[in-house]
Formats: C-alpha cells, sequence, structure tokens
C-alpha cells in the first residue's frame, strides 16, 4: 500500500468521529466564499441582464447624442437612407404648471418622440393605451404620459391637464416601463413623455436651450455596426455627436456596476481573510486534540509526512466541503438579488451560473485555506511526540520546516496576485492590499502591547484579576486571534460608518449651507433683465449670479486633431463631446488664477480663454497655445491666455473654459443662474420666476441633495450589509476560538470550584476577561478604522474631514458587546458545570 | 451561618447514600446504600476495585456531587441544604482535596496555585501562607514555577499545599499517588501524614494500594457500591 493511500485511509477513519473539530473551519469558508461568489454572480447577472437589454436600453442597434441642438436636415436625411429605421427624441428640463392649479409647479424630464419611437422593446401604459393613442393631439391639448409620482406630486389624475411651456398636454397614462430608460439613475423630476409636435408646441426648443437630442438607428439584418459608425464618422466627421452601440449601452451603469462590484469583493475578501484567522485557529485546535493520536502514531512507527498526509487530507477535505457550500450560496445570489431587490436594480439580472465569479471566489478560498492552514500542519509534522505534551504551557519554539514557510508565502503572494489580477481597478487594488497588510499589523501588534502588559501586571492583582490577566497573556492565549479577528471586523465597519456619515455630512449639512438654493436653467436673453429683476426683488435672496451658457466641443489641441492629440486620462473627459461654455469680461470670484493674466475688461481683439489648469497639463498646453472648440457647428481658434485652478467639488458652478469677450455674443445662447435664499423665501422666488417665465426651469437645490442623499443611503446599506459580513465572520471566529477553548476553560473553573470560588467571582472573571480583550479590541479597531476612513475621506475623496465621537463609540462598544455575547456563547455552560464529572479517575 | 460547621459529632456521616448517575449506556448506580461515620481526626483509607464507587463517595462527602438520596453531613452541615454557592464557600472553609491527575491551574505559578482558596475566601495573607506551605513540602525554591515546569511529584507536592494551605478539618485525596513511582509517593505522603497530624485533620484518602491503606488507623472497603468491609487497625502513620 502506498504512503497516500494509508494516509487517506487512515483520514477516512478519523473523519469517522464526525465534523466536530471543523465546524468552525467550514463555516468560515463557507461565509467568505459565498460573500465573494455572491457578489461576483448578482454583479455577473446583472452586466448579462444589461447585456441581454442592451438594444432595448440603446433604443436600437446605435444611438446619436447631440447636446442642444438636433441633427440637420442633412444628417437626418444620411441616417433615413442608409438604416433600416430611425427614430429621433428630445429630452430636457421644464416646468410644468397644472391647469387648474394654484401656483403649484414642478420641475420635470420632458420626452418629445416621433412616430418611429421605441424601436427596440416597447413602452407599457397604465391605463394599456398604445402610445400613439396616449400621445395624440384632441383639440387644445396635446396626449402625455407621465410618471405616476408627477400625478402625486401635483394632486393630479389621469385626465386633468398641465402646461409646459406654452403647449397644454393632457394626462392619458402613467408609465410602466420605458425601454430606453434605466431605473434607479439619478433624475431631477419626473418624465413627461409626448410626441414630437407637443415638443414643438411647448415653445422650449429655442437655440441654444438645454436640449439633448437623440437619434437612433435600426441596420438592416446583417449590418455591421463598426463599419456603419466608420461610414458615419467619415461622412460627418465634426458632427460632435457621441456614438454608442449595444456593447456600450449604458456605460455609466456599467462602471458604477464594476465599481460597487470591486468594493463588496474587497469587503468579502476581508471576511474571507478574516476566517482564515478562524481556519487556522480550527487546524490548530483540532491537531491539539489529536496530540495523543499524533504521539501514539509516531511511537508506533508513521513516518512525519504519513502523519501530516492524515491531516493535509482530512483538512482539504473539509475547506473543499466550506468552500463548495459557499459557492452553492453564492450561485443563488442573483436569484435572491431579483427576490429582494429587483426596484433597486438598474436592469434585471439573468438568473443562471457565471462559472467565472464561481472560479474566482472558490480560487480565493482554496489560497486562504492553503496560506492559514499549512503553518499549524507544518508544526505538527516538526513537534516531537514528547514535546507535544507540554506544548500549550511551555511552548517549544518550532517553527515548520522551510517548504511549509515557502508554501505559506507562495499562497499569500497568490492570493495577493488574484485579487490584483481579478480587479477592474488596479491601483485601488494595491491599496486595498496594502491596507489590508497594515490594518492586520497594526492589530497584531496592539494584541502584542495587550499581552505584554497582561504578563507586566498578571501577577499583582488579586486571584480574579490574576486569573483574567493569565488568561490574557498565557502561552497559547486567544487574545491576538480574537484581536485581529473582530479587530478587522470593525475596522472595516468603523471605515465605511465614518466614511458615509463624513458623506451624510457633506450632503446633509455643508453643501446645503454652502450651496446656492436655486439653479435657472434656459434664460432666454431677452428675457435677462426681467429676470434678474424678479429674482433680486424678492426679499431675503443674496450671492446672485448669471452667465451665459453654451455648449462647444474641443476638436483641436495646439493645431492637433483631437483624435490625434495625446491626452492624458485625467482629462480625457474634458474632449468628450460638448462642453459647457461661457465668456466674461472679469474672473469669477471663485477660480484661482495660476497662471498667465486675465483680460482686460473692455477686451475686444482675437478670440482668448482661460483654462482649467488640470485639463491643460492633460492637454499638454500653456499660455498661448491655441485650442479648436466647434461652437454651434461654428469652429473658432483662440489662444490660451490664462490658467485657473478650479474646485470641481464646489456646489458653484464654474467653467472650464471661458472666453474673452466678443467672440460668442452672437452665437444662440441661453443663461444660467444662481441664487442663495433663506429656506422661507423658497416659495416666494420660484414663484417671482415661474409666474413670469413658464420656460424657465427651476431646480430646487435642497430637493436634488435630498435625492442624492436617498441614493447615497441605498448605497450605504448595501456596504454596511457587506461589512457586517466581515464582522459576522470575526465572531465566528470567537466562537471558534471560545469552543476551542472551552475545555480548558471547563478544568479551570472546576478547579477554581473545588477550591471555593462562587459561581459569582468566575462570571466576574469573564466579564473583565472578554471586556478588557473587547476594549483594546475596540480601541485599536476604532483607530484603524478611522485612519482608513480620514485617508479615504481626505485624499481619495478630496473634501473635509470631521471626526464623529459618536460612531466611534457605538463601533467600542459594540465590539466589547459582541467580544461578550460570542465569548460567552462558549463559557456560559462552564459556570454550571457540574465538577464531579471532571475529577475522576475511574 | 450554614456553612460554619460543627465538629461535635461525627466530622462525616453519611446515610443510606444513594447516588445514580445517567450514563451514554443508560442510568448507572454507582453507590447503593451507603451508611458511614467518620470521627474527626480519624484516618481512613477506602480501597475497593476500579469502579467501585470510592472517588464517587469523596465526591458527595466534598459537595462535589449531589446524592440521588440518603443525608450527607459533614462537619455537621447538612450538604443537601446548600446550594451551589454555598458549597464552594463550605469547601473553602472545610475540605482540602488532593487529587491523582494534581489540577492545578497551568497558567499559574506554584505560589499563586496554592494562594488561590484564600484568595477565594478574601484573606490578605494568602501569598505570605502559599510560601509558608510551599517551603513545608520542600518547595520553596520552586514559588515562581509554572506546573509544567515541575516534575510530577513536585506537582503533586503544589496540590497538597494548596489543599493544606486553608488548613481545611478534612483532607481528601484520591490516589494521590497514583501517578507517581513509589519512592516520591511515598514522600508525598509522609507529607500529608505529617500534616494530618499537625493540624488534626481528619484524613479521607482513597488508594487501590495495599501497603498505602496500611498507613491508615481504619480501611474501608468498597464493592460495587456498597461497603463489603469496615476494620479498623492500629494506627501506624
Amino acid at each position: 500500500m502506498t504512503g497516500i493511500e494509508l494516509a487517506f485511509r487512515l483520514a477516512r477513519r478519523e473523519l469517522r468521529a464526525g465534523l466536530k473539530g471543523f465546524r468552525v473551519l467550514i463555516a468560515c469558508l463557507t461565509l467568505g466564499v459565498a460573500a465573494i461568489a455572491g457578489v461576483g454572480s448578482l454583479s455577473e447577472a446583472v452586466l448579462a441582464g444589461l447585456k441581454a437589454d442592451a438594444r432595448m436600453l440603446l433604443g436600437g442597434d446605435i444611438a446619436l447624442h447631440l447636446h442642444n441642438r438636433s441633427a440637420t436636415g442633412k444628417e437626418k436625411a444620411y441616417l433615413r437612407e442608409r438604416a433600416a429605421a430611425v427614430s429621433h427624441a428630445v429630452e430636457m428640463r421644464a416646468m410644468a404648471y397644472p391647469l387648474a392649479g394654484q401656483g403649484q409647479r414642478t420641475l420635470v424630464e420632458l420626452k418629445g418622440v416621433d412616430e418611429a419611437y421605441p424601436l427596440a422593446g416597447s413602452v407599457l401604459l397604465r391605463p394599456p393605451l398604445s402610445l400613439a393613442e396616449a400621445l395624440a393631439r384632441d383639440g387644445q391639448s396635446w396626449g402625455a404620459a407621465v410618471d405616476a409620482n408627477l400625478l402625486a406630486k401635483l394632486a393630479l389624475r389621469l385626465g386633468d391637464e398641465v402646461r409646459v411651456g406654452d403647449a397644454r398636454l393632457v394626462l392619458r397614462a402613467t408609465i410602466a416601463a420605458e425601454p430606453d430608460r434605466i431605473a434607479g439613475v439619478f433624475s431631477l423630476g419626473p418624465r413627461i413623455l409626448v410626441g414630437a409636435d407637443a415638443l414643438a408646441a411647448t415653445g422650449l426648443l429655442l437655440p441654444g436651450s438645454q436640449s439633448h437630442h437623440y437619434s437612433r438607428v435600426r441596420l438592416a439584418p446583417g449590418e455591421n455596426a463598426g463599419a456603419w459608425i466608420e461610414d458615419l464618422n467619415r461622412a460627418f466627421p465634426r458632427a460632435g455627436w457621441r456614438i454608442r452601440g449595444v456593447d456600450d449601452a449604458a456605460p455609466g451603469v456599467r462602471r458604477f456596476i464594476e465599481r460597487m462590484t470591486l468594493f463588496l469583493t474587497f469587503v468579502g475578501l476581508t471576511a474571507l481573510l478574516v476566517g482564515g484567522i478562524g481556519i487556522g485557529n480550527a487546524v490548530k485546535s483540532y491537531l491539539d486534540g489529536k496530540t495523543a493520536t499524533i504521539a501514539t502514531l509516531k511511537c508506533l512507527g508513521a513516518p512525519a509526512q504519513l502523519v501530516v498526509g492524515i491531516y493535509q487530507l482530512q483538512i482539504l477535505a473539509m475547506s473543499l466541503a466550506g468552500i463548495g457550500l459557499g459557492l452553492v450560496l453564492g450561485a443563488g445570489a442573483p436569484a435572491l438579488g431579483l427576490w429582494l431587490a429587483a426596484a433597486q436594480l438598474p436592469v434585471t439580472p439573468r438568473i443562471g451560473l457565471y462559472p467565472g465569479a464561481l472560479a474566482v471566489a472558490a480560487g480565493f478560498g482554496v489560497l486562504t485555506a492553503f496560506a492559514f492552514a499549512l503553518w499549524p500542519l507544518g508544526r505538527a509534522r516538526e513537534t516531537p511526540a514528547t514535546s507535544l505534551f507540554r506544548d500549550l504551557v511551555a511552548p517549544a519554539q518550532i517553527r515548520p520546516r522551510f517548504a511549509v514557510m515557502a508554501a505559506t508565502a507562495a499562497a499569500i503572494l497568490a492570493l495577493t496576485a488574484l485579487t490584483v489580477l481579478t480587479a477592474t481597478d488596479r491601483a485601488f487594488a494595491y491599496w486595498f492590499v496594502g491596507g489590508t497588510i497594515a490594518t492586520m499589523l497594526v492589530l497584531r501588534g496592539g494584541a502584542a502591547l495587550l499581552t505584554v502588559a497582561a504578563a507586566r501586571w498578571a501577577h499583582r492583582g488579586g486571584a480574579v484579576m490574576r486569573l483574567v490577566l493569565t488568561n490574557i497573556h498565557r502561552p497559547g492565549t486567544p487574545a491576538p486571534s480574537l484581536v485581529l479577528s473582530i479587530g478587522t471586523g470593525l475596522a472595516v465597519l468603523v471605515a465605511v460608518a465614518l466614511i458615509e456619515a463624513n458623506l451624510n455630512r457633506l450632503i446633509g449639512d455643508r453643501l446645503p449651507a454652502t450651496a446656492p438654493a436655486f439653479f435657472f436653467i434656459d434664460i432666454q436673453p431677452h428675457q435677462v433683465p426681467a429676470f434678474d429683476r424678479a429674482v433680486t426683488s424678492v426679499a431675503g435672496t443674496s450671492g446672485f449670479k448669471r452667465v451665459p451658457s453654451l455648449r462647444g466641443r474641443v476638436v483641436g489641441i495646439a493645431g492637433v486633431a483631437v483624435e490625434e492629440a495625446e491626452i492624458a486620462a485625467h482629462a480625457q473627459w474634458a474632449v468628450r463631446g460638448d462642453r459647457a461654455l461661457t465668456y466674461a469680461a472679469r474672473p469669477p470670484r471663485e477660480s484661482l488664477i495660476v497662471e498667465g493674466e486675465w483680460w482686460p475688461a473692455d477686451y475686444s481683439g482675437p478670440p482668448l480663454i482661460s483654462l482649467d489648469a488640470g485639463i491643460a497639463g492633460g492637454f499638454g498646453v500653456g499660455i498661448g497655445d491655441r485650442l479648436t472648440l466647434n461652437v454651434l457647428g461654428r469652429e473658432i481658434e483662440a489662444s490660451i491666455a490664462n490658467l485657473r485652478e478650479i474646485d470641481w467639488r464646489s456646489p458653484r458652478f464654474d467653467f472650464a473654459i471661458i472666453f474673452a469677450p466678443g467672440t460668442l455674443e452672437q452665437a444662440p445662447q441661453t443663461h444660467i443662474a444662481t441664487v442663495e435664499s433663506p429656506p422661507e423665501a423658497e416659495e416666494a422666488v420660484e414663484k417671482a420666476v415661474a409666474d413670469k417665465f413658464s420656460n424657465i426651469s427651476i431646480v430646487r437645490v435642497r430637493e436634488v441633495l435630498q435625492t442624492a442623499a436617498r441614493l447615497l443611503a441605498g448605497i450605504g446599506a448595501a456596504v454596511r450589509a457587506a461589512a457586517a459580513f466581515t464582522l459576522l465572520s470575526g465572531a465566528l471566529v470567537l466562537g471558534g476560538i471560545a469552543a476551542a477553548g472551552r475545555r480548558r476553560r471547563v478544568h479551570d473553573a472546576v478547579i477554581c470550584k473545588v477550591l471555593g470560588a462562587t459561581r459569582r467571582q468566575l462570571l466576574k472573571a469573564y466579564v473583565l476577561e472578554y471586556g478588557l480583550v473587547g476594549l483594546a479590541t475596540g480601541l485599536i479597531a476604532v483607530t484603524v478604522g478611522t485612519a482608513i476612513a480620514w485617508a479615504v475621506v481626505v485624499h481619495a475623496m478630496r473634501t473635509e474631514w470631521i471626526f464623529l465621537p459618536a460612531v466611534a463609540a457605538a463601533a467600542a462598544t459594540g465590539a466589547i458587546a459582541v467580544t461578550m455575547i460570542a465569548g460567552f456563547a462558549g463559557t456560559w455552560r462552564v459556570l454550571g458545570e457540574k465538577a464531579a464529572r471532571h475529577l475522576r479517575n475511574e | 451561618m450554614l456553612t460554619n460547621g460543627d465538629r461535635n459529632g461525627p466530622d462525616v456521616r453519611l446515610d443510606g447514600v444513594h447516588l445514580n448517575l445517567i450514563g451514554e449506556a443508560g442510568e448507572v448506580n454507582i453507590l447503593r446504600g451507603i451508611d458511614l461515620r467518620i470521627d474527626g481526626g480519624e484516618t481512613v483509607a477506602v480501597a475497593g476495585p476500579s469502579g467501585s464507587g470510592k472517588t464517587s463517595m469523596l465526591m458527595v462527602i466534598a459537595g462535589l456531587e449531589t446524592p440521588t438520596s440518603g443525608v450527607v453531613e459533614t462537619v455537621g452541615v447538612d450538604l443537601g441544604r446548600l446550594n451551589e454557592d454555598q458549597l464552594a464557600i463550605f469547601r473553602r472553609r472545610h475540605i482540602g482535596i488532593v487529587f491523582q491527575d494534581f489540577h492545578l491551574v497551568p497558567t499559574m505559578t506554584a505560589v499563586e496555585n496554592v494562594a488561590l482558596p484564600l484568595e477565594f475566601a478574601g484573606s490578605g495573607e494568602a501569598f505570605g501562607r502559599a510560601r509558608q506551605e510551599l517551603a513545608a513540602v520542600g518547595l520553596g525554591h520552586r514559588l515562581g514555577h509554572y506546573p509544567g515546569q515541575l516534575s510530577g511529584g513536585e506537582q503533586q507536592r503544589v496540590a497538597m499545599a494548596r489543599a493544606f494551605v486553608a488548613e481545611p478539618t478534612i483532607l481528601l485525596a484520591d490516589e494521590p499517588t497514583g501517578n507517581l513511582d513509589g519512592a516520591t509517593g511515598r514522600a508525598v505522603l509522609d507529607v500529608l501524614f505529617a500534616v494530618h497530624k499537625r493540624l488534626n485533620t481528619t484524613l479521607i484518602l482513597v488508594t487501590h494500594q495495599p501497603e498505602v491503606a496500611d498507613r491508615c488507623a481504619r480501611v474501608v472497603h468498597l464493592t460495587d457500591g456498597r461497603i463489603a468491609g469496615d476494620r479498623q487497625r492500629r494506627s501506624r502513620p
């Protein structure tokens, strides 16, 4: 019989005793692997849903998007000729006023569609009318389909009428499904869907109005989308439309999902690593329990390799069981996600098995098991039978042989490599790996300090205190494992809670304090004097600011076409489609001129621009260099006169490109404005504008921030739930430690009882022990978590940091509570143990 | 106080004591009607084959095991009337126990182990007394050693010092020399009997070694949970 066969046979015999020693190992692996597999599977399912619905989300095979202008007649003719079908739609913001209302109004997202709409999917209405029926004209009024919350907001019913611009709209149906709109995406107001003629009748679509023009195209069967787009670009090289195909149907959503997946995977990985401590402890305590067997086997002539083989096989089998169970649970995540949060998901996830996500999770599971189990196994191999008996009191300083240490190091390296290679953002992955190592080192160092302090004071207190302190510092003490496992989970939770609390403060307190009360959009040039008067005459308003706004696109950098220019990644956004432009005689108050000079207020000469310093760096241009801009079809070449440092996090508007006077005044344009107002004056401001200018869209900043806060709360809940997994994993480890140490505790408790200790005295000892370890863990975890949160808030999000003691205190209290509860769960019964059972020799 | 005790009567009185325990194979009758009186200052060996109930009887006398029926009076205290904590306090005052397996707390040094009973009782001189007792058993030079750093005989002497330190009325020893070689075992017994003499402690020791039983004035023989013999010997401690 070969060694491996014998090892198999003996391992099987040992496993007859059941899974008792392996429960924590299995649970830790199951939890961690399930978290990673679950996040991965759900993400793949959502992305698969995105892919499957791509045509519908895009509204056709190809979507073309223009800012502030519709396709020209020539462009439209080309599309008609080259595509199987074309649909045009316009989206813009507008104000809706109930016809029979008394001063009510709301900002809406207005969408005008042609008869071909939608080319893919279908609009579902309630009552079930066809779109044509719902949008048809009836005398003076145009039909409209609306989001149900518009009815609630304006206290309207179907059949009632609203006025948008100059058009009367009768609300015929509510929208149950709009194929090219992604659920849960940030919007400023409810949708109103109307026909193209109705949109024209509103009179809102003026030159320069803030509007989005979409042309969706269905290709002839067999037509290649890539080639079609190339043809289009050749025919209209300067049209400036943003072109998306079905493989890029919802890039924002895709980016968001990838980002969330990465973050949640890291949280799951942290849970798995915390579980790794449990795995190491479980293996160690299992092997400790097998000391007599190992010694006997060795005495009977079993070579060390065979002994290791027997236990390696058992641990491998149990690890695979844990990983398998985790994969099964994780694979069910898409179904669970669909069942729990269908409404919050941007698209319907495609239920299915995602082998890629499961393989990654299994890889993390196997490597974690290896990294944490090899060391205790290696020690068992090296330990001579004689010293096994005294290991707990005076641990022989035994290290595993070099091969085992090298294998452990290789497993850790492989874990790091897998983390980095499977991450969609490498830099983030490196930060995660570094942060994890640093966190674990700090926690381990803290634990070492705790045991050293306990050792120092152990022999000074009374019996109870001595029991406590010797338990913390004795050889084989569980304190370092406790601090590390609970501490890691808690540090993650503290960091998440503090980051979220900081963001909430930013959105809830700081932004409302510094942001204007209103944004006004689409002010027509001829309305400017009357508008200015209307707003500034309301008592209480201040900080009024109004600037002209146009859209333009950078098409050339220092004489080189944008397509051929080298542009740094951080500045790519500036050439991706149209950007907002303005012109000004004086520099904006908010931004700082870092290079060059502002032009004289009465400047009139060749075109000059002021450029954001960051963009200039990304473009590789400086003062005197030229940028070519396409403004509504007209190309303007302008010299850079100065560079500005812009704080893009400020809630006030600023422009990356500002023209000197004399260039853009005659171009079609609208104005945008902001004003500050105390909350009690907001209604008066809105009324003053709405009564006179029905075309001007009014954005209440407070409401927008509330919507943002709601979105943030949803994301925060998901992240907190994931972080709770880490803590749960820590609690499992703690439970395992308590269970493993139970025999020792029963022994200690029985001896103490025999010697006259009351239950109260023993209880006091346990409370003190777990309380002390919990307090130390809480303090270290709060420190580490706060450091992580600070780094993220200050360096990654570049916003102001506020320490919130309540969050930290809650976390520290939580640590003590979790430590005590999980510790007691394993120890409580000890108090009631009958001594006699443990004392007989017979 | 329920736990104070009274030494006017016998130190141990067992009347019709039955002890049934539920094991994996069902209910087992460990003690089947024990009637026994032991007076103050006696030395009693409890002998008998394995499984005859020797250790269980010791546990019943110490209040570590509650009999299924019958009366247990130790130092005049009816143990059946005490709750768990009162029993702990009772032991603290009147009972010292020495085990075959020593049962020292492995994380505490020798002197800390010995001081424990006095510390539990709130005595301020715990460590001074512990040092004296350890010196008395010949371990004055091993005060700071952990159990793992002591030999079997030394560990048993620490366990004895711990049992004596509170000057108990009754000293119970369960196979105190069972894990020791002959010479070490004899030395341990010498210490045990010396203390008995010094403190007039009632000494009850479980053994199945005839030479150990021979050192006691009285030998009680247990067989199958019953007293099969009870004979007085001439004392020669």
